[in-house]
């Protein structure tokens, strides 16, 4: 057993990083809630450009040829800083279009700008020309109108979509489907992961320097118990997203409930993580100014796509009995 | 990453799980309250260490097979999965052997170490005391060294698990009162059976009898005893609360409760609520799984790190922090699922395992650090937070206790 990244898979984490901290930011996610014209950060062409997007599509069509789990280190480092659009995109989209080498080809080289609907507010709508859908068991591609409204969390690119023009790419297709949202999940986890760990680290940094009644507020048990409650969390779904990862990649089998167990964990963390973010920051941590609230929008809009977090639990309790019985 | 077995670790593993088939009957079942009878208990761990299967990790000249925290980790799976009941010298192995192997002399290696591998002596712990718990370096029992260069002993234990059948002890003592608290202690062999000790079990909220007082008047130990340098117990207890690290904290087994029997339960019983409380039953169940998951995982990746040469860090205090929480989670909802009798110390087939759980794990997130003082380690030593201000630096224990603190 060897249940750790590897060394390229640090080597990865620490490139993505670079890339993702220079090319997006809170800042960023900021003036996209400000201003309705600003991008998201880093935007689909670049995230393309860096090859990070395409890390699971297989080489001969343009793509990485990389492992899910490749692409949850690099998705931790995206939800650090807010990035958009998201890696979920892409990673399903690179499931549900696996064997159309030409899409995606056109997937890796930026000309498809994808998005994937089911039923609700579809993530990453906004910027998306090609979407895909279900239509009883079969998978369909095509055009869309997208409405949008005010959104909570503006890195989501989320909308309303009506599809237009649609072909069926394959008949019989729940499978794949299935598949590929629990992929889905799992990139959404690590997305979570990134954003939770890095709103623990705002907080720790903050609680050092920030002085009260004569010493810094981080040596109050008050504020560092609240503090490493969420650095639990943080560690236990790390280990949910590598195992979901892993399984993505080599257990099929185990999958479905690590996906669902991941993205259950992750709804819960972020949304811990994000709280107590603004609770040890006080008043300054309510403002607009100050970056705790892109965090937290990033948690109260996060817990609920993919199937909320009540439905995730739940699948994993249907899972777990079923076993059981 | 990955999870299988090197060709090793397989070959381990076989052997493990061969060697458990073979002895199904005499090692005892975790369904049967015989298994953890006391007797029967020390044969259980004879028998398995005569096959090669306790102390793995130690040192070949300490008894033990020196090998890996893989192989230990192995044993335990296969030992959890054949519901073989656990070894009852756990503390020994845990904790007071390493720190014996750490700081004991040849002599005491020599005399001690095997015996407590095989269960011939079992082992206790005696650190906490009725005025130190969390804050261990408070304690107050007096170690005076006398004309002939013994020691005696005076002063009272408590909360010692096994202290009521233990042959041997680690016991931790203050033999410098003038000097700053942590820095005045001394730890040494205790013989239990001793003149001068005297075990009073303690009883439990559940109703069992684990732990005990241990009373000392007058007991003497001589030099030849001594763990560690005189004034140095300090150090030398840390050794004891690192290793009890990696036994309490992980290693991907489950803390307390078995998840798939909590499963097997729920599965057998949620079909009696309406549907609408079988939603919120599968709501706290997936709940609690979750971090079942999560806490088992975590503890794949500390035995990684293990195995890989690292020490186990206070980051492996967050695997007891989440397993009680986890555990206690379990429990409420496996009590709940007994419907009316739930209100009763049993159902009315006799069966306790559930009530009986749920009166043991308050003490879980007591034992072995508090909920609390595990936060602030995380706190201060994972996170970096500065420790809260503490008014009892830079003032000998005697001033201290002079003040009543």
């Amino acid at each position: 057993m060897y249940f750790d990244l590897d060394d390229e898979q640090r080597d990865l984490a620490a490139a993505a990083r670079d890339f993702l901290s220079s090319s997006a930011s809170p800042a960023a996610a900021r003036a996209a809630l400000e201003a309705d014209s600003a991008e998201i950060r880093p935007g689909r062409v670049e995230l393309v450009k860096s090859g990070f997007a395409t890390i699971t599509v297989p080489e001969q069509a343009g793509g990485g040829g990389g492992s899910v789990l490749d692409l949850a280190v690099v998705a931790e480092q995206a939800g650090r800083v807010l990035a958009g659009p998201s890696l979920v995109t892409f990673a399903r989209a690179a499931v549900l279009l696996d064997g159309h080498d030409d899409r995606l080809a056109a997937l890796a080289d930026g000309s498809l700008a994808v998005a994937v609907v089911d039923g609700g507010p579809v993530l990453d709508a906004v910027g998306a020309d090609t979407f895909l859908a279900m239509r009883g068991d079969d998978l369909v591609i095509g055009s869309g109108s997208v409405g949008t409204r005010e959104p909570i969390d503006p890195t989501r690119g989320l909308g309303d979509v009506e599809l237009g023009d649609v072909e069926v790419l394959e008949t019989g297709a729940a499978e794949r489907w299935a598949r590929a949202e629990r992929v889905a999940r799992t990139v959404l986890a690590a997305e979570g992961l990134g954003a939770a760990a890095r709103a623990l680290e705002i907080g720790v940094d903050y609680t050092k320097e920030r002085h009260a009644f004569g010493r810094p507020i981080g040596s109050y048990q008050a504020v560092k118990h609240a503090l490493v409650d969420v650095y639990v969390e943080v560690e236990q779904l790390r280990s949910l997203v590598w195992w979901a990862a892993w399984a993505a990649d080599h257990a099929p089998d185990e999958l479905r409930i690590a996906s669902a167990a991941a993205k259950a964990a992750a709804a819960t963390t972020l949304e811990r993580a994000a709280e107590t973010l603004i609770q040890v920051h006080g008043g300054i941590g309510f403002t607009w100014e100050h970056d705790a609230h892109l965090y937290w929008r990033r948690a109260k809009v996060d817990r609920l796509l993919l199937g909320d977090d009540v439905a995730a639990y739940d699948e994993v309790a249907r899972l777990a009995l079923e076993d059981a019985r | 990453m990955d999870f299988d077995d090197t060709p090793d670790e397989a070959a381990w593993r076989a052997k493990v799980r061969s060697f458990i088939e073979e002895h199904r009957d005499q090692l005892g079942s975790r369904a049967d309250q015989r298994g953890f009878d006391d007797t029967v208990s020390r044969q259980r761990q004879a028998l398995m260490y005569d096959a090669g299967y306790v102390g793995v990790t130690w040192p070949v000249e300490a008894g033990g097979r020196g090998g890996t925290p893989m192989q230990q980790s192995i044993i335990d799976q296969e030992m959890a999965r054949a519901g073989v009941p656990g070894l009852i010298n756990l503390i020994g192995i845990g904790m007071c052997g390493p720190t014996v192997i750490y700081h004991g002399s040849d002599d005491q290696k020599e005399r001690y170490l095997k015996r407590l591998l095989r269960a011939d002596d079992i082992w206790c712990q005696l650190f906490s005391e009725p005025a130190s718990g969390s804050d261990l370096a408070a304690l107050r029992t007096k170690a005076v060294r006398d004309d002939e260069g013994n020691w005696r002993i005076s002063g009272q234990k408590v909360w010692t698990t096994l202290a009521h059948l233990a042959d041997y002890g680690i016991l931790l003592t203050r033999t410098d009162p003038d000097v700053a608290k942590h820095r005045g202690l001394t730890m040494f062999v205790v013989d239990m059976k001793a003149p001068g000790v005297t075990v009073r079990p303690l009883r439990q909220m559940s109703g069992g009898s684990d732990f005990n007082e241990v009373f000392f008047d007058d007991v003497v130990i001589p030099d030849s005893e001594r763990l560690g340098d005189v004034g140095d117990g300090w150090r030398t207890a840390l050794t004891t609360l690192m290793s009890e690290r990696m036994t309490l904290g992980g290693g991907g087994t489950s803390i307390g409760v078995s998840v798939e029997r909590v499963a097997e339960h729920v599965a057998e019983r949620i079909g009696e609520l309406s549907e609408a409380r079988q939603a919120l039953a599968r709501q706290d169940f997936g709940r609690a799984y979750v971090a079942s998951l999560g806490i088992r995982y975590t503890g794949y990746r500390l035995l990684t790190a293990v195995s890989q040469g690292q020490l186990p860090g206070p980051e492996a205090s967050a695997g007891k922090l989440a397993g009680t929480k986890a555990a206690r989670d379990l429990a409420d909802l496996a009590v709940r699922l007994l419907g009316d009798d739930a209100v009763y110390a049993g159902t009315g087939d006799g069966g306790v395992s559930w009530q009986d759980l749920q009166a043991v794990l308050p003490g879980m997130a007591i034992a072995g650090g508090t909920d609390e003082v595990l936060h602030n380690i995380i706190g201060e030593r994972v996170l970096g937070l500065p420790p809260e201000p503490r008014a009892d630096k830079d003032k000998t224990f005697r001033e201290l206790a002079a003040a009543g603190a």
